[in-house]
């Protein structure tokens, strides 16, 4: 029981599955715990909107990739990828308002270990009310963000 | 007499805005505003009552699994399910690994800033705290080298300017008291903590699966495996002895870390045991059964309800007799504002009538905010750990009573100190010394099941839904970290026909009723004092004593560089 609770690359999927577009992170998780193309020994989750509470299944890997819902102010389903840096940097100086992934990368940070690499591959919602299911815009992002979660951990896995 | 607005309320889960008016430096009155949207029946009409917990459990983001016990729970009352001893057990064992990790969390990450000066810390001494360190606890992380260890950190941090998790603090307000030592100590104690939790919290990655959500409820008991040696059983006598350790730690952290400072916080603050009292009514569901789930007089948490500051009379509890108003919230009742509703009659419909963004200020007067009102028998209560603390207290609960009796004795302080800001966060961090000692005791009794064959963990008598009546109505409660949690199913030809959940926050931060009686926020917020309006650091103390948790919405990342919460519609 002393092992890590994951591997030393993990995806996370963060976000509300009973929030419509604020499960697309998570939906995208389940795509790629399914998926023959996901490297060997990569741990995939659905971390929900646990925040803080994510922090002993990150904690113990080098790269983590965050995949979540991400509002730019711009059209549904519009696409970001940030690094860790960015979201690290950005959080600073503002008013911590809700218990998030910028807030669990900064405790990471501060806690003085976790991970090296952190990518957050996001997609902007449209559509936050209750339901179960992701709108057209988001819904046709969902194949980008499985494909660029991909491309990511072969990038990984080929700097090892 | 002036307006003050604190929107976001900062350091929180979710989304709350707390309005107040100041007169000659205090507060006369205030409104607390919500963003909760309720409406978790529209995602569970239709379904199998035996997968509602799935869903539920999405409810809040944080304390997931609060909402997956309640919900199998109500959906067992339903149709009249016993569960074993050993599914009892592990849902102890689980709930109260919870709620202690939830104490520790919300202490230091989210409340020990409203009374700990972060960039005061840096002027300490780091000999002088290694002496203060040692003269308020055995806990041997607290030498001058490990102490200057921190400080360098710190600098380090404050110098590359990610403040990070400490960026919204009003440093160097003067109604902040510690010397820097005991700042220094604190700040040693914040960063401890993350890592306290982080190991803490693997007590559910045994029992629950490795996943962060818990994979293991189930209607009728647990969907663990017990086997006393079969190695890939989900509890074996080698995870028994991890369980163990793991809980044997958690009693010396909060033993030597968390009370001890909890307790120097009071020594420099007493007069908030004089402030912040709010409504004098407290109400408990009750929780952690120790016999049959069915009978809250056998729960380690006695069911029941305190008026009026009352401890010589704890009252009972009836589901029954909840109901919530909208009379002041953003939805509308087919039968009119002014009337209650119970949760099994509830409405979610939303309507809202606020001002247009950007606004100055709310219509207080009118509806002002998405929670509803819930009420018991008409009157407000308070819930949280103070509420089951004094309701144990007063219903002669042993351990609740010596613990604090000897408390009240060392602080010097009389029964009625309970009734303040400082008394919740006394409540909760003494409520987490005894649930990390029952822990242990929980986990003593698993063990000894396991070595003596009594092995059973589910009760399958009801699963068949060919077994169950046409129709039938459940209640399903729970003391979360928060405060007391209700489920309310309604099940017709198999499915879910209605559910409700009255969540703690909504008792404790919902706003006024239709007879214009103030939630447990706005009553609390009275008579605080507030130096500099433009910094109202003393609201932040009382509202983050509750431990608000708002977080039963969306957690998008905002690339502007914050969280957003649901945005008003």
């Amino acid at each position: 029981m002393r092992a890590p609770l994951s591997s030393d690359t993990v995806v996370v999927g963060v976000g509300n599955t009973i929030l419509s577009d604020d499960g697309a992170g998570v939906h995208a998780a389940r795509l790629l715990q399914g998926d023959p193309r996901v490297p060997v020994g990569v741990t995939i989750l659905d971390g929900g909107t646990l925040g803080l509470g994510l922090m002993p299944y990150v904690s113990d890997a080098s790269r983590v990739l965050f995949l979540d819902a991400v509002n730019m102010g711009e059209a549904p389903g519009t696409r970001v990828r940030m690094t860790g840096k960015d979201l690290l940097g950005a959080s600073s100086g503002f008013s911590v308002h809700q218990l998030g992934v910028a807030d669990l990368i900064a405790a990471l940070a501060l806690a003085s270990a976790g991970p090296q690499d952190i990518v957050v591959l996001g997609v902007q919602p449209a559509n936050t009310d209750w339901g179960t299911s992701l709108s057209p815009g988001v819904e046709a992002s969902l194949s980008w963000m499985v494909d660029a979660a991909l491309a990511q951990l072969l990038l990984w896995e080929g700097g090892k | 007499m002036a307006r003050i607005v604190v929107d976001p309320v900062t350091r929180i889960e979710g989304h709350l805005r707390i309005e107040a008016e100041v007169d000659g430096g205090f507060i006369t009155d205030a409104w607390s505003s919500g963003t909760m949207f309720r409406g978790i029946e529209l995602i569970l009409r239709g379904r199998d009552p035996r997968e509602a917990w799935i869903w539920a459990q999405r409810i809040c983001g944080v304390c997931t699994m609060v909402h997956a016990l309640a919900s199998v729970s109500a959906v067992e009352d339903a149709l009249g399910i016993e569960v074993p001893e050993n599914a009892r057990l592990i849902r102890n064992i689980i709930a109260a690994t919870q709620t202690i990790q939830d104490h520790v969390v919300h202490f230091y990450h989210l409340h020990a800033l409203d009374w700990v000066d972060i960039v005061s810390a840096l002027k300490a001494d780091p000999a002088k705290t290694s002496q203060l360190a040692q003269s308020i606890s055995d806990w041997p992380l607290s030498s001058a080298k490990y102490f200057k260890g921190v400080l360098d950190r710190i600098g380090a941090l404050v110098a590359s300017r990610q403040l990070s998790l400490f960026g919204s603090g009003y440093w160097g307000h003067p109604a902040y008291r510690l010397p820097p030592e005991a700042n220094l100590i604190a700040v040693a104690h914040y960063l401890e903590a993350l890592q306290f939790q982080k190991q803490f919290i693997r007590i559910h990655a045994v029992l629950g699966g490795k996943n962060p959500h818990l994979q293991t409820f189930l209607v009728g008991g647990m969907a663990t495996s017990l086997d006393p040696n079969e190695p890939n059983a989900t509890v074996n006598l080698e995870r028994i002895d991890f369980l163990m350790e793991v809980a044997k730690s958690a009693q010396a952290f909060v033993s030597q870390v968390y009370i001890p400072d909890v307790l120097a916080v009071a020594g420099f603050y007493p007069d908030w045991f004089e402030r912040g009292e709010g409504l004098g009514n407290f109400m408990c569901y009750g929780a952690y059964p120790q016999r049959s789930v069915k009978d809250p007089s056998n729960f380690f948490f006695p069911r029941g309800i305190i008026l009026n500051r009352d401890l010589t009379k704890v009252y009972p509890v009836d589901p029954e007799n909840v109901t919530e108003y909208v009379a002041h919230s953003w939805y509308e009742y087919s039968s009119g504002s002014s009337i209650a509703k119970h949760p099994y009659e509830g409405e979610t419909n939303p309507k809202y009538t606020g001002p247009k963004p950007p606004y100055e200020f709310l219509e207080v007067g009118q509806k002002y905010s998405w929670l509803k009102a819930p009420r018991y028998q008409d009157k407000p209560m308070e819930v949280g750990p103070l509420a089951r603390f004094l309701v144990a207290y007063a219903s002669g609960q042993p351990d609740v009573k010596a613990l604090v009796d000897s408390t009240l004795a060392a602080l010097k302080a009389p029964p009625a100190a309970l009734f303040s800001t400082l008394g919740r966060i006394a409540a909760r961090a003494l409520e987490t010394q005894l649930l990390a000692s029952r822990l242990v005791g929980w986990i003593q009794e698993l063990a000894k099941n396991l070595s003596t064959g009594k092995l059973e963990i589910h009760n399958g008598k009801m699963w068949d839904p060919k077994t169950w009546p046409d129709t039938a109505r459940g209640f399903g409660s729970f003391e979360a970290p928060r405060g007391s949690l209700g489920h309310w199913v309604e099940i017709e030809n198999e499915a879910i026909k209605n559910y409700q959940a009255v969540v703690p926050s909504t008792w404790n931060a919902g706003p006024r009723d239709a007879h214009g009686q103030r939630g447990a926020y706005e009553a609390a917020l009275i008579k605080t004092p507030v130096a500099d309006p433009e910094r109202p650091l003393e609201l932040l103390r009382t509202i983050h004593s509750f431990d608000p948790c708002l977080a039963c919405a969306v957690h998008m990342v905002d690339a502007r560089g914050r969280m957003l919460g649901r945005a008003e519609a």
